[in-house]
């Protein structure tokens, strides 16, 4: 084993049917971890170490439904918030349900998840938050308002619930990805999205093991004195 | 299944029990009917009380397979807060559990 396996852990990802999520939920996988993924459509993942559940982050009774299920059953150790919508739309054209999906799906989904997911790591006083931030909370591109708003917002509602769940060992961080190839990615115009990736330090769309690394780092034993902290990819600043 | 009146008063106390060994010994709280828990003269901080009432949950999900959620929209917008005092947590504990039987 590597000195980063996961090995003995159970990890939660939401969104773990496709893109980041589906890359996260191989890797934990992959270093023997028990993965309990949610996602509001069933998951193609045939592994023995992977559960799916049925779950719209987005319905906080139907998390605490879920969560309280969990609980009966087993510990939880690392938390990965990653389920987000985009629609990137200049402010004109961007219509209030989509806005509204946005924020309950970005914002609200991971705090309902992350609250649930708390109650059951402070029973051992140990456990990593790891949310899916994005590169547009600090390049504020256009077209992503309402999508970089809550991106922003989530980044805030990590280092908040950094300072509440501390006391219980509980660390919270956000990693800020860049461009990754994905389906959330096809939605936007490549030649945009490639304007503002040749404008980073590295100028290069971001590959699984980039936030594997990250992620890696943010859920360690080792990094107990890591939290409320955003690690960019590629070198994003404001 | 339910919990009698007893059964939630020990939850309380084993609750609180479980909460002083993690305060300094200055801070700890005896589980009197008319400890204060919330409001003015508490005798707990916010993240205490929080602690508590998750830890209570939690004993009523797996002991007595009640999934209640005392800390809802219902709690929190009453005129007295439920957990004001360790007897009305514990009426409150047996009026939702009464409920979702």
């Amino acid at each position: 084993m590597t000195q980063t396996s996961h090995s003995g852990k159970i990890v939660l990802v939401t969104g773990s049917r496709k893109g980041i999520g589906l890359a996260l939920t191989n890797h934990f996988l992959d270093e023997g971890a028990t993965v309990l993924g949610l996602s509001r459509q069933p998951s193609d993942i045939n592994h023995v170490n992977y559960y799916h559940h049925l779950c719209d982050v987005r319905d906080a009774k139907e998390v605490r439904a879920l969560f309280q299920q969990i609980a009966k059953k087993s510990a939880l150790h690392i938390l990965i918030n990653n389920s987000a919508v985009l629609d990137s739309q200049h402010s004109f054209m961007l219509t209030a349900t989509s806005a509204e999906a946005m924020v309950t799906t970005n914002l609200l989904g991971p705090f309902f998840v992350s609250r649930e997911a708390a109650k059951v790591m402070k029973r051992t006083r140990w456990g990593r938050i790891i949310n899916i931030g994005s590169m547009a909370a600090e390049l504020e591109p256009i077209g992503d308002s309402i999508y970089a708003a809550t991106k922003a917002g989530l980044v805030t509602m990590t280092n908040v619930l950094a300072r509440e769940l501390s006391p219980f060992g509980i660390t919270c961080n956000t990693v800020g990805v860049t461009a990754f190839e994905s389906d959330m990615l096809s939605q936007l115009p490549r030649a945009a999205v490639d304007t503002i990736i040749a404008s980073l330090p590295i100028p290069r769309y971001a590959e699984p093991d980039d936030i594997f690394n990250v992620v890696d780092f943010f859920s360690s034993e080792r990094s107990a004195y890591i939290t409320a902290q955003t690690i960019y990819l590629g070198g994003v600043h404001g | 299944m339910t919990i009698s009146s007893e059964q939630a008063e020990t939850l309380i106390r084993d609750a609180i029990e479980a909460l002083n060994e993690e305060l300094p010994e200055g801070e700890r709280v005896t589980a009197k009917p008319s400890t204060v828990l919330f409001g003015i003269g508490a005798e707990i901080d916010s993240l205490s009380l929080v602690s508590l009432v998750v830890d209570i949950e939690t004993t009523l999900s797996e002991q007595y397979d009640l999934d209640i959620a005392l800390a809802d929209e219902e709690a929190i917008a009453r005129a007295v807060l439920p957990f004001s005092t360790v007897q009305a947590l514990q009426d409150y504990i047996l009026e939702r559990a009464n409920e979702s039987r």
